[in-house]
């Protein structure tokens, strides 16, 4: 009885310590230089995938690895807390680039060659979204996406419906819809971050690209800048389903795939879910028009993708080898075949044909980054603007935001005014 | 004596190193997380101390004390709902009835499915089929989903967490059954103790320990609700059902509120823990009388 | 044993109000069976789009489903990380459970008791970061450091599962083998681990399943590694901006079977519990 017993637990333990042994680690570096690539978008994983088994058979001294992990900022975030650093983190032209610019986490790529066949604007777009100045270049932008509205093109062209060009015209468009007995928009409002999406497409053309760091230092507040914004967006609602916070992104993809509204406010991003439902739905896309003069339109557009070199990456040369092929014209068309992105290299690539009502926009660089992009996700904007849809209260949504934006960005508004203090206002 | 010895020192031969353990992985990173409560961190990069601001914030912020009403009185109801329907299906699936181990399989269900699928399924019982059936029935108050309605959101997201917890409780009630001896029921049976009094005064009593892990497990599970949170509402609408575990996860890891996020879950951490110790106090007080 | 006539009334009145509570299990049961076997655009937003069959049977979504997940190898790694932290958690926590339970009215003992208790409401949170420093500065940044930090993070609820379970079982029966001369270590081990069977059962089917299911342990520690356990393979198939429910579905009913079974096995165990035998 007792032998048993024990025996039991000498073997447990026996299989706990060799379990390591059996396991290995397969780690074969045979001379090559190890480059390593997390990247932030899983839903390209197939493609680095493909990138990372051709780089592989054509380079002899460079051994690459890309990982495409889900929830890859916590993974990010994880490992820099242990210093263990990628060679290149794919990310996106959000807030978490401003902090890990910030942390100074990455190194200058403004030495890189290829950067000079990045196209200006995304450029402009990435310098903006520092927090203070710096000097150098951190990511070198790959892919932008961008937002407006997605509209079923068989269902316009059968009524004979124009593209709006002014905010009156979008009315009464939505009116002429509904009165055909057709909704004009989804909402996924259920999901909280799909509050953003019109309102993104609108606040290009109606505030400051630069609200928020006019806000940071003092020279205006967003009670000021965004009334119009909120009172425009309320105007929408009636044009939507009848309960618009019961529908999830997913309920939204799926109902205007199966023909339920004419538009959905979303980003080019949602054409792969809306695709899944319905393959031979013909979607094509326009600016949102949100101001009363057409030519006050711009497209939102910002940095989906781009890559940047950690300060920890040792080979350098390396790396750029690496670049140069993900930005090979022929690759970064692949990208963008796959993922209906936008490319932000300069040259001739092959737009999908649901960014038509928008290459116009994206060929004259006539583009603005999202706002969104500004905004520090604990303060959750996006829940605020379903808070004011549902509420309605326009005063109630601007006086808060303007308390929680002072609130959420205090350590930023004082790093800001410190920079401006000892760099005067030198915009 | 030598054996009082001998069984003193044994138990303290095996105390010292699972102690040890347990200090090493729970207290001392519990200590160092506790460390950036005092800073502005983001989780990474350099980050400034800023003394107690971060609690002295936390007492002002009103976003803060919104969750822990809402996952205090979230946690209240579905503590109450899921023990007596899992006291009840212990006392149902413990008694002689057929297919016995089909129904234990079916009923533990709820608890392995992937919070994904939960939520997907939920929310589709929620938009679609609740508001349908409701206007077969001409029950109008339920026209509309719950889940988009900041004052009944909660309960969506109740009937979800009590749907997937009872499957546990349920099995430790059943394994606390196992403990009552044939032989109680027979002497009560003697007496005429049957139904409602045999369960109030042999049962329940017999079992009061497995109540007392029950009811801290399921104020423990439901304070910290966080996976029924992110499968269904995402703390909407309007804010209304963020959980403090919810908050603490997104804005304080995924968001860059890393240090006031860590102050809460310091506050957080002593709040529970004065809530069960006096929970505990209570049941083993109960234990004594009984 | 003796039945009498009310009894088997009131029996089938429990039948009848188990099939009925069936119900709310079969249901979404049923929803994501079809869900699994569907094609992504066989889903609508009505009810008869959800409810009706698939329009085929064809287990071309397992199939995928297998294939992103690398199926048989996520598996291998969910299996040996939940079954060692299972048979750790079994010997560990029952012999602390043991320890501090037979010694509440011990000052020290009662005290590690609510130390070690109370860790269970530590939120994860905050751990996450410290620990993800400490594992990886430990060599520890690894399946085998999940496993230790399970059997920490386990430790406070199945200590306070053993120790409640012990309140039933009479100190007479170790008094009776300290009598015959066998050591604490020993009497432990031959009457009181084996007569805990029933909670065995019990720890091991709560502390696999939230195992099985854990998705954070493994993502932050393991950060890295090329190793995935199940759960994490399975974050593949959602990103914000589209959700594959079809194969996703799939892949849950796939990876739901191993733990059905294990359940069902240790059911039997806390059924066959000896304590009643013992007791008397």
């Amino acid at each position: 009885m007792k032998g048993k017993r024990f025996k039991c637990l000498g073997l447990t333990l026996c299989c706990v310590a060799a379990a390591p042994v059996m396991w290995g680690c397969g780690n074969s570096s045979d001379g090559k230089t190890e480059i390593e690539i997390v990247q932030y978008k899983p839903e390209a994983a197939n493609y680095f995938k493909m990138v990372e088994e051709e780089f592989n058979s054509t380079h002899d001294n460079i051994h690459l690895t890309i990982s495409s992990p889900n929830d890859a900022m916590t993974i990010l975030k994880t490992r820099f807390i242990r210093e263990d650093y990628p060679d290149i983190i794919g990310i996106g032209g959000d807030i978490n680039y401003s902090y890990f610019v910030d942390a100074d986490i990455l190194t200058d790529v403004s030495g890189y060659e290829g950067m000079k066949e990045i196209n200006e604007g995304y450029l402009e777009i990435a310098e903006a979204l520092e927090l203070v100045p710096v000097d150098g270049t951190y990511i070198i932008p790959y892919v932008a996406n961008a937002a407006g509205v997605l509209y079923n093109r068989e269902m316009f062209e059968e009524h004979g419906w124009e593209i709006p060009e002014t905010w009156d015209e979008m009315l009464s468009l939505c009116g002429e819809i509904q009165a055909e007995g057709i909704l004009p928009f989804y909402f996924g409002f259920k999901d909280t971050w799909t509050c953003l999406a019109p309102w993104n497409a609108m606040v290009v053309e109606l505030a400051p690209a630069d609200t928020t760091k006019q806000v940071n230092k003092g020279q205006t507040t967003f009670t000021e800048q965004y009334r119009e914004l909120a009172d425009k967006y309320l105007q929408l609602l009636p044009y939507g389903p009848d309960d618009p916070f019961a529908y999830g992104y997913n309920d939204a993809c799926t109902a205007f795939a199966r023909g339920e509204s004419a538009m959905y406010a979303i980003g080019s991003y949602a054409t792969p879910q809306i695709l899944s439902v319905n393959p031979d739905l013909k979607i094509d896309s326009f600016v949102m028009p949100a101001c009363d003069d057409k030519d006050g339109r711009t497209l939102n557009s910002g940095i989906d993708l781009g890559f940047c070199v950690s300060a920890a990456c040792e080979n350098k040369e390396a790396a750029w080898e690496v670049l140069d092929f993900l930005y090979a014209d022929e690759n970064l068309q692949k990208y963008i075949d796959a993922q209906n992105a936008v490319p932000c290299k300069k040259g001739e690539f092959t737009l999908s044909p649901m960014l038509d009502g928008m290459s116009e926009f994206i060929k004259n660089g006539n583009m603005t980054d999202y706002q969104d992009h500004y905004y520090p996700s604990e303060m959750s904007v996006d829940a605020l603007l379903q808070t004011l849809l549902l509420e309605k209260d326009t005063d109630g949504f601007l006086a808060t935001f303007d308390t929680n934006w002072q609130r959420y960005n205090r350590d930023i508004i004082r790093m800001v005014q410190d920079y401006e203090a000892s760099h005067g206002s030198a915009n | 004596m030598k054996h009082e010895n001998e069984r003193k020192r044994t138990f303290l031969l095996i105390t010292i190193p699972i102690l040890a353990l347990f200090i090493c992985f729970n207290t001392i990173p519990l200590i160092r997380g506790a460390m950036y409560s005092f800073t502005n961190s983001r989780g990474f990069g350099s980050h400034d101390v800023v003394g107690l601001r971060n609690y002295i914030d936390l007492f002002l912020d009103a976003r803060v004390g919104k969750s822990y009403l809402f996952t205090i009185k979230l946690a209240l109801v579905t503590t109450v709902v899921v023990n007596v329907i899992s006291l009840i299906l212990a006392l149902g699936l413990n008694s002689k009835i057929r297919a016995k181990g089909f129904f234990r399989g079916a009923y533990f269900l709820p608890n392995i499915l992937g919070s994904l699928v939960v939520g997907y399924i939920f929310n589709y019982f929620f938009t679609y089929i609740i508001p349908a059936l409701a206007d077969m029935t001409g029950i109008t108050s339920l026209g509309s989903s719950i889940l988009s309605n900041p004052n009944k959101a909660w309960i969506g997201v109740m009937i979800v967490c009590a749907w997937q917890a009872i499957a546990m409780n349920t099995i430790i009630y059943i394994s606390g059954l196992q403990t009552v001896p044939e032989d109680v029921y027979e002497a009560g049976g003697l007496d005429g103790a049957t139904g409602w009094k045999q369960f109030r005064y042999l049962t329940f009593p017999l079992i009061i320990p497995f109540f007392s892990i029950n009811m801290v497990l399921c104020v423990k599970n439901f304070l910290m609700v966080f996976d029924q949170i992110i499968a269904l509402t995402k703390g909407g609408p309007a804010q209304s059902t963020e959980s403090i575990s919810y908050l603490i996860y997104n804005n304080g890891m995924s968001g860059g509120q890393f240090g006031f996020q860590s102050a809460n879950a310091v506050v957080f951490f002593i709040v529970i823990v004065v809530i069960s110790v006096a929970q505990m106090k209570f049941s083993s007080s109960k234990e004594e009388q009984l | 044993m003796k039945k009498t006539s009310t009894v088997g009334k009131s029996n089938r009145l429990v039948l009848v109000l188990l099939i009925l509570g069936l119900s709310t299990i079969i249901f979404p049961l049923y929803m994501t069976i079809v869900i699994a076997f569907k094609q992504p655009s066989e889903m609508t937003n009505s009810i008869n789009g959800i409810l009706s069959l698939p329009k085929t049977w064809s287990l071309a979504n397992f199939k995928e489903a297998m294939r992103v997940t690398d199926f048989w190898n996520s598996l291998r790694n969910s299996l040996l990380i939940s079954v060692l932290t299972v048979v750790l958690s079994i010997l560990l926590h029952s012999v602390m459970g043991y320890t501090l339970g037979r010694n509440k009215s011990n000052k020290f003992y009662n005290f590690v008791y609510l130390f070690i208790v109370s860790g269970m409401f530590v939120p994860f949170a905050i751990l996450m970061m410290p620990l993800a420093k400490q594992t990886a500065e430990m060599g520890l940044a690894n399946w085998f450091g999940v496993i230790l930090l399970y059997v920490v993070f386990y430790m406070p609820m199945n200590i306070m599962l053993y120790s409640g379970y012990l309140v039933n079982i009479p100190l007479a029966l170790e008094e009776a083998a300290r009598v015959d001369g066998a050591s604490t270590w020993r009497t432990y081990w031959e009457i009181i681990f084996p007569i805990m069977k029933p909670m065995h059962a019990t720890v091991a089917v709560i502390t696999a399943l939230a195992v099985w299911n854990d998705v954070m342990t493994p993502l932050v520690i393991m950060a890295g590694s090329s190793q995935n356990t199940l759960p994490l393979a399975q974050l593949n198939f959602q990103s914000q901006f589209g959700t594959n429910y079809n194969l996703a579905f799939a892949s849950y009913l796939l990876s739901l079977i191993p733990i059905l079974i294990f359940y069902l096995i240790c059911q039997k165990q806390i059924l066959n519990g000896v304590v009643n035998g013992a007791v008397k």
